[in-house]
Order: C-alpha cells, then sequence, then structure tokens
C-alpha cells in the first residue's frame, strides 16, 4: 500500500519492484545452488528434490529487498545526476555516452 | 506512458511464469528455460530503470540518450548479480539461510557514504513498519549529488 503512496506522491520516488529484484537473486542462487553441487548430484536429482537441497533454501526477507532496491536505485540515480552534471558543463540538454563514459570509473568504483 | 510501462511489465511477468513452468526436465532444456527466464528479468529490469532514468533526467533538466539507459540498465544488473553473490555469502558467514538487511548494507561496505545513505534508509524502515505511513525520502539521493571522493 505505501508503493501506491509514493507512485502517487511523486514521479520521483520511483523505485524497483522488491519481487522483481527477488526473482533476480533467486536466480543467481539456484545457478550457484547448481554449480556447487557440481555433476555428482544432476543425475539423480528432481526438480521437486531441489527444495530440500542444502544450497537451494537462501531466502531474502522484505525489508533486506527493500534495502537491495533503495541500493540499485541510488546507482541509477547516481549515475543519472553524475552524468548531468558533466553534460550540463559542456551545456549540452542530452546526455550522451560519452558524458557517462566520463564518470563511469569513479561510478563503478563507488559501488 | 506510465501504464503503457506497467502493461508490458504485466506481459513479462506472465511470460516469466510461463518459462518458469515450461521447465519440466532434462539438464539443457532446464538451462535453456533459466537463460530465457534471466532474459525476461533483465527486460523487466531494464524498464523499471527507463522509467527512474527518465525521471531522474527530467529533474535535472536534462533528457536521456537511449544508449545511456540501456548500459545503465545492464550496469544494474549486473550489480545486483554482484549483490544477490555477496548477501548469500554474508548470510552464510552468519549461519543463516535468510537475508536480512545488515547483509545488503554490507555489500556496500566499500562506500561509507553509500553505507551510511542506506543505515538511515532501514532505520526508516524499521521505524515505519509499525505506522507505515511514512514514505520513503527522495532526500537520501539528493544527499549524495556530489561525485564520492574514494
Amino acid at each position: 500500500m505505501d508503493e501506491d503512496a509514493t507512485t502517487s506522491n511523486s514521479r520521483a520516488a520511483k523505485t524497483f519492484d522488491p519481487d522483481l529484484i527477488h526473482a533476480i537473486f533467486k536466480l543467481v542462487w539456484r545457478r550457484r545452488a547448481e554449480k556447487s553441487s557440481g555433476g555428482n548430484e544432476d543425475i539423480d536429482v528432481e526438480p521437486a528434490a531441489e527444495t530440500s537441497r542444502r544450497n537451494r533454501s537462501t531466502t531474502a526477507n522484505a525489508s533486506a529487498l527493500k534495502v537491495s532496491c533503495e541500493l540499485l536505485r541510488i546507482f541509477v540515480t547516481e549515475a543519472i545526476q553524475r552524468s548531468a552534471f558533466i553534460a550540463e558543463a559542456e551545456d549540452a540538454t542530452v546526455i550522451e555516452p560519452t558524458h557517462l563514459e566520463r564518470v563511469l570509473p569513479q561510478l563503478l568504483l563507488d559501488f | 506512458m506510465d501504464m503503457d510501462m506497467d502493461m508490458d511489465m504485466e506481459t513479462l511477468a506472465d511470460d516469466t511464469d510461463a518459462a518458469l513452468a515450461g521447465d519440466s526436465g532434462g539438464e539443457a532444456e532446464r538451462y535453456e528455460a533459466a537463460e530465457a527466464e534471466a532474459e525476461l528479468l533483465r527486460d523487466r529490469l531494464r524498464l523499471a530503470v527507463i522509467s527512474i532514468a527518465t525521471a531522474e533526467g527530467k529533474k535535472a533538466g536534462m533528457t536521456v540518450a537511449d544508449p545511456v539507459v540501456a548500459c545503465i540498465a545492464d550496469l544494474a544488473y549486473k550489480s545486483a548479480e554482484q549483490m544477490a553473490k555477496d548477501a548469500e555469502l554474508f548470510a552464510q558467514h552468519a549461519g543463516r539461510k535468510t537475508i536480512k538487511m545488515d547483509d545488503v548494507i554490507l555489500t556496500a561496505h566499500r562506500n561509507e557514504h553509500l553505507m551510511g545513505l542506506l543505515r538511515t534508509f532501514s532505520q526508516e524502515l524499521k521505524g515505519k513498519e509499525p505506522a507505515s505511513s511514512e514514505r520513503k525520502r527522495k532526500k537520501s539521493s539528493k544527499k549524495d549529488e556530489r561525485p564520492i571522493d574514494v
């Protein structure tokens, strides 16, 4: 319900959908679980048995997902704000890839 | 435009479910299904990034070129993947199977300023759990406007 409140209050308060982030996380964890279980287990493994497997059970609680969304949102806004700063210095009104290129090294170091 | 985006997201979400349901057997098939799912998640993330980036650009009075948004979306996906790995390791180290807020905050440990922002955010989340009336401040991103010196 607070989702509705944020979207209606202002466009700028947009953030990511925690479910989407959760889905991405789960995909990564599943891949890692499959990789770490190696070749010895995949013969007798059934999709249903995966739930009981040791590596499968990583989950995330709701507030942790919200913090992850916030972290990603800061990443995106930060990328735009820094590029906008460069673009402004060049009197441009469009943020071009060259502007992003200038801020990218520091941005990637910061996140 | 927002409506369109939401509708796109719905369709994509349905497709993700379909991809999951189609995952029946066979290592190759499962791999393919996982790849298809990853692709859909990437697209959904890209839509979210587009809306956030355009809004942010508008705030600065700028339009954002498409390749820039695409690049940022790709980076966001990669950093989400990295975050998932880190958070999982931290939770495992603590002997937990569930990712908590602290694990996510720890993933930002290289940047003290960012960590501080996330701490504040998480405290707000904790604080509003009973009341749930106070909404997220966007002030936090404003503070972060200046590039951070490392």
